[in-house]
């Protein structure tokens, strides 16, 4: 190296150096940062908190969700029982099931299929006009004729009882047309296997 | 010569006819083509008839108004007499002075006197025939204390002895009528009886439930009914006199109803509807045995009754079709059945409720030719419904059932001012009602109440 490079080299260093110590001396480097035990303590504690709430919070949801669950499959047993209980009507001095009736008793089927367990009571009701006695052999013609319905669908006939009430058991106690063709009626009552219904796919 | 007889004849033969198939008087408001339906009063002899006051001695005083009022409204029930009602008390003396009544217009007289005798009576009753001028028939008759059970019916069976003495006939007076009704403020139809003359309303049920179709044992002691008492239909049995029940049902399925008793008191017929098997059984009560299966199948044949010799059975069936019960009399032990309600090929009418007469050839049922209000209608079983009496023209009428004189009708009636429980004489067409405001259901007619 040339006695003149090292000069210029000395130079850039002095420039260097005085420009450096021009300024203020620089800030200290800073702590080492760190929670302090207590601090620690406190984490500790508050994420156990949280985690609890988290665990609450989801065991609500589930149990929410669980209880929406409960309900929706508690609707769905009162909707499918309350199809099973829905009453038919007929026509004035006939037995034969009605289109409207047809229906419901479709429903119905479709409910007693999924549900062989279910067994019921079918009882034939008869409005007030005609004789007590022939009115109780209507009353059977009726719920012989919503049996006979069931089992033309493929349904077990042990699973039905037939009986009749006649005109004894009148809806409405009236007597006009309105009443009598809520009283010309067959009832359906659950006599088995109604806890817990299997809704039908 | 015997031609222009025989001619002659001819006219007043027509008349004859004509005469009986619509007497004179006869009200015919309605008609079924082939069927002559009318109000028929046979043309009867209502002879006057006059009570004396009844006497009374040692210790009788009490007894024997109270016996003469009832043997009095009973012969005036019975539509057989013209009553003569109100006489002085002059007029009773020791001696019957026929001359006397005579001019009065009495055609028979009974006298009448109540004798002490211990804790109970004796009566003592003369019939005496006006127009011959003579006792006819007189008798002792023991009775009970008035304040006794049975003291009335044993009054009755006087009043029964009385026309049975002037007609030959039985009487009714001595019976009850079943039937069943709700008990007031509650849900339940029970049983009760109540005495031809509308006294001694009595309830003898407690099933809590609906009650129907009472039907009487020949002998009065029993009574088949059906009770909803198990959930279903079931037919019972009560013992009247031991207050004991059973319930009779040899099959386990359907409904039973509408039992009834054949004459010798052990065969009990009765509908089945639906279930397995249906239609009408017999079925021996005694011995828990017999059923069979007399009629019946997908026709609803229910309300049964026999003959009153049992040879016979009349019923009512749906065999026509819906809508149209007719009634039908086929053996008693089944067999081919014939229709015996009014048939037209169009117009088939609705018929039900079918009893058949203790003493004739009658079958009592009601019904109409158009749905609406029912009549009550009487038909001779030889006539297969070509001729139709019709005994009731107000209100609506259901369920007849004859008496044990062959002769009234009980029946449930509903008039303009309400219900009630009436009783019609089918000779004279008599009405009258035994019980108002209220709602009856299937009455039914005792036969006569012996004693005991």
């Amino acid at each position: 190296m040339s006695a003149s490079r090292l000069a210029f080299a000395a130079m850039v260093f002095v420039v260097a150096t005085s420009s450096a110590c021009s300024k203020e001396p620089p800030p200290p480097p800073p702590a080492p940062t760190g929670p302090t035990a207590e601090e620690l303590a406190q984490m500790r504690a508050d994420s156990i908190a949280s985690a609890r709430q988290d665990s609450i919070a989801a065991a609500q949801a589930a149990a929410g969700r669980a209880r929406a669950e409960a309900e929706r499959i508690a609707a769905a047993q009162l909707a499918m029982r309350t199809t099973l209980e829905v009453l038919v009507h007929f026509d004035y001095d006939r037995a034969d099931i009605r289109t409207d009736a047809e229906s419901v008793l479709r429903e119905k089927v479709d409910i007693l299929r999924a549900n062989p367990g279910v067994r019921t009571t079918i009882v034939g009701h008869a409005d007030e006009r005609g004789s007590t006695e022939y009115n109780l052999a209507l009353g059977a013609r009726r719920s012989e004729s919503v049996k006979t319905f069931f089992t033309g669908f493929g349904l077990d006939e042990d699973r039905f009882v037939t009986s009749s009430r006649g005109e004894e058991e009148p809806l409405v106690n009236r007597s006009d047309e309105a009443a009598w063709g809520q009283n010309r009626r067959a009832q359906f009552i659950i006599t088995a296997g109604g806890a817990e219904l299997v809704a039908p796919r | 010569m015997r031609r222009r007889a025989l001619l002659a004849c001819v006219p007043a033969l027509a008349a004859a006819f004509s005469a009986s198939a619509v007497p004179a008087g006869a009200q015919v408001r309605d008609s079924i083509p082939g069927v002559t339906l009318g109000l028929v009063y046979e043309t009867t002899y209502t002879p006057a008839f006059a009570l004396l006051p009844f006497g009374a001695r040692f210790g009788g005083e009490a007894a024997a108004p109270q016996v003469e009022a009832i043997i009095a409204r009973d012969l005036r029930y019975s539509d057989r007499f013209q009553m003569m009602d109100s006489l002085p008390a002059a007029l009773a003396r020791e001696s019957v002075d026929y001359g006397l009544w005579d001019r009065l217009g009495a055609v028979w007289l009974l006298s009448g006197q109540v004798e002490g005798a211990g804790d109970r009576f004796t009566l003592v009753l003369e019939l005496h025939d006006i127009v011959y001028g003579r006792m006819k028939e007189s008798g002792r008759f023991d009775l009970p204390n008035p304040q006794d059970a049975g003291f009335r019916m044993a009054v009755h069976r006087m009043s029964d002895q009385v026309v049975q003495w002037v007609f030959g006939e039985p009487g009714m007076a001595a019976s009850r009528i079943a039937f069943s009704m709700v008990v007031p403020g509650t849900g339940a139809k029970e049983m009760y009886l109540i005495d031809s003359d509308g006294e001694n309303l009595e309830r003898i049920t407690n099933h809590g439930s609906t009650i129907l179709s009472p039907a009487w044992s020949p002998d009065g002691s029993k009574l088949a009914f059906t009770s909803f008492q198990s959930g279903l239909a079931r037919i019972y049995v009560r013992d009247l006199r031991t207050f004991t029940e059973r319930m009779i049902a040899p099959l386990q399925t359907g409904d039973h109803i509408t039992p009834a008793f054949a004459p010798d008191g052990v065969t009990l017929a009765f509908a089945v509807t639906s279930g397995e098997r249906s239609g009408i059984f017999s079925y021996n009560i005694e011995r828990n045995c017999c059923l069979t299966h007399l009629s019946g199948g997908r026709w609803n044949d229910l309300s049964p009754v026999y003959s009153p010799d049992g040879r016979w059975m009349v019923f009512n069936s749906n065999r026509l079709g819906t809508a149209q019960p007719q009634i039908y009399v086929m053996p008693g032990r089944g067999g081919e059945a014939d229709m015996i309600s009014p048939y037209t090929f169009d117009r088939p009418g609705y018929f039900t409720a079918p009893d058949w007469s203790p003493v004739g050839g009658m079958v009592a049922f009601h019904g109409a030719i158009r749905r609406g209000t029912y009549h009550i209608l009487v038909v001779r079983i030889e006539d297969r419904g070509r001729r139709v009496r019709q005994l009731t023209w107000e209100g609506n009428n259901e369920d007849p059932s004859w008496a044990p004189d062959g002769r009234h009708l009980v029946f449930k009636g509903a008039r303009r001012w309400g219900k009630g429980l009436f009783v019609v004489d089918v000779a004279t067409g008599n009405i009258r009602t035994v019980l108002s405001g209220v709602d009856v259901t299937v009455p039914e007619w005792s036969p006569a109440q012996t004693g005991g």
